[in-house]
């Protein structure tokens, strides 16, 4: 990794009009962390991650994928540098089927790298993800809860170093969060990947991740472990309650 | 999708379509080359515009780039020459109209590109009345009746072809990706802008080649006849009603086509405008998939339909009745 982070972020800002989704964020990641972003609605997160991904360009500020420059690309070339992604609501070819779905990351992005062997063709990422069985129905008639686990599958099917994911734990039962939570240490503790998690399940996501970033109005108001965010005057004022604190 | 039935259809037809000029009346071969010419434009329509889900209505102004590239270059030049000069140049023309519109989804797209038509055909107006001092240009050289025959119908084939082979490519995957979520095909490694204006490029191509051969059945052309835009218009429709993402609904619609126009154009032009117009709310209502989307159950469910409504308006009549 020759000493460079593998994604930085430096003061990246997002300007849609007169508003200011993303304001001056700066931080680097890791090769193996596993980190949350959390802030209360309308605080720049997904914006964040859209910038972060290559979805929308950063109004200014730079971004680098080991030590390669990264600003202005078009999302392909973010998913061309290991860099994979989830959507909030899960953005699945609903036509296709779901061995189809794996199949397309592994025809572009996934192709130009090998990968771990969990990650070697459309089998061992449906086992991954525990959707082995559905693997020939169409992606529009599996549940909700199913297809968010594709939505995983099918960024793992780029071969990705790090992944980004979108609130993959909204709306499932409190066991299902459990799974996914277990499912995304899985996939760094065996993939060796870096993950970056957004969450809205403040709680679920504190127990499972290293390190927190939190985002409020747009800026990063606090960087570090979940016990030092909990305890941080600017985050419990800004959002946080004392159950929070009890939670970590 | 079963390639190797694919092409034994593809072989068959096109067999029999060679029989044609041996056995056929003048008027029978004249209407299987409009057939042919429809086949060859609206699959190769359907193969970048269907799977993008991008409508283009430029596909006249690609006809006529091929068709005025032959006229220039018949006198000189062989027939292949002028074919291949025809959807090269109209190739290059997509490309460039691509870089300027492809970005854009929807009507925006198909308003632009119908608008990049008009331009060009204007533009070319232009330049013959102000530079060459003509209105259009008699082709003097012309090939066999055969010839011609032979070569559309080989771009038909070809254009088939093609679609079965790009339908099993990672071209084809990233077009059906971009047609169902072209963000998401992005996120997921592929390059959007540069495979939009490869399939662009490509349905051109095919379009130039058509219009190439085809303009020697004219043996006058001028801009207003080879940029008419209704040929876009009919490439369309024909892809629509037959079913744009498959494979042989542009095939069998341009062959219903064919014969309406030829049966009832030159009787009763309205009415044939008029079947054209009911054909397609028709199909866009009751068959989103086209006709090649047509099977058994798709009667027994409208079938199903009409009893259901039926009743349902025997049901409202004798609760009126009732409450009077």
């Amino acid at each position: 990794m020759n000493g460079h982070p593998l994604l930085e972020a430096r003061g990246v800002t997002v300007r849609f009009g007169g508003l200011t989704a993303v304001d001056n964020v700066s931080a680097a990641f890791a090769p193996g962390e596993l980190v949350g972003i959390i802030g209360p609605n309308g605080a720049g997160k997904t914006t964040f991650f859209n910038a972060l991904s290559g979805v929308v360009e950063p109004t200014s500020g730079e971004l680098f994928a080991g030590g390669s420059r990264l600003t202005g690309a078009k999302p392909h070339r973010f998913a061309q540098q290991g860099i994979a992604r989830t959507f909030q609501t899960p953005r699945v070819f609903a036509e296709l089927s779901v061995a189809a779905n794996i199949d397309f990351g592994l025809q572009f992005a996934g192709r130009q790298r090998s990968g771990s062997w969990l990650l070697k063709d459309e089998a061992s990422i449906l086992n991954l993800i525990g959707l082995a069985a559905q693997a020939s129905l169409p992606a529009a008639a599996i549940t909700p809860s199913q297809q968010r686990l594709l939505e995983i599958g099918m960024a793992l099917a780029t071969r990705p170093k790090l992944l980004l994911l979108d609130e993959v734990a909204a709306g499932l039962t409190e066991s299902e969060i459990e799974a996914m939570a277990q499912l995304i240490r899985r996939l760094r503790d065996d993939l060796d990947l870096t993950v970056i998690w957004i969450e809205h399940a403040v709680t679920t996501l504190l127990r499972h991740v290293e390190r927190v970033l939190v985002l409020h109005q747009g800026r990063k108001i606090a960087d570090g472990t979940p016990a030092e965010v909990v305890r941080n005057a600017e985050v419990v004022e800004a959002y946080l309650g004392d159950e929070m604190v009890e939670a970590a | 999708m079963n390639t190797k039935r694919d092409l034994l259809v593809l072989f068959a037809l096109a067999g029999w379509a060679l029989a044609v000029p041996h056995y056929g009346s003048e008027f029978a071969i004249s209407m299987a080359l409009t057939c042919l010419m429809y086949v060859a434009l609206s699959s190769s329509w359907s193969l970048f515009c269907g799977t993008t889900r991008y409508l283009s209505l430029a596909t006249s102004a690609f006809f006529g780039i091929g068709a005025y590239t032959s006229a220039l270059l018949l006198e000189s030049q062989g027939w292949w020459v002028a074919i291949a000069l025809g959807a090269l140049i109209a190739a290059a023309v997509a490309v460039v109209m691509g870089a300027a519109v492809l970005h854009l989804r929807g009507t925006y797209f198909a308003v632009l590109t119908f608008g990049m038509t008009e331009l060009i055909r204007h533009a070319i107006t232009y330049w013959e009345k102000q530079v060459t001092g003509t209105v259009g240009r008699v082709l003097v050289v012309v090939p066999e009746r055969d010839t011609v025959y032979l070569t559309v119908l080989a771009l038909a084939v070809l254009a088939i072809l093609v679609s079965i082979l790009v339908r099993r490519s990672r071209f084809g995957l990233a077009m059906q990706g971009i047609g169902a979520d072209e963000q998401r095909a992005q996120t997921l490694g592929v390059n959007t802008r540069l495979v939009k204006i490869g399939g662009f490029a490509m349905t051109a191509a095919f379009a130039g080649a058509v219009g190439a051969a085809m303009s020697v059945r004219w043996t006058y052309i001028d801009p207003a006849t080879v940029f008419n835009p209704f040929i876009g218009f009919q490439t369309v429709l024909i892809a629509l009603i037959g079913g744009v993402a498959t494979l042989w609904g542009p095939l069998i619609a341009a062959v219903v086509f064919s014969l309406l126009a030829e049966t009832l154009r030159l009787q009763l032009p309205q009415l044939y405008m008029m079947a054209l117009g009911l054909l397609l709310i028709l199909s866009v209502l009751y068959l989103p998939g086209g006709l090649a989307s047509l099977r058994r159950e798709t009667f027994t469910m409208w079938r199903d339909d009409i009893r259901g409504w039926w009743r349902e308006l025997r049901r409202d009549k004798t609760k009126k009745e009732a409450a009077a």
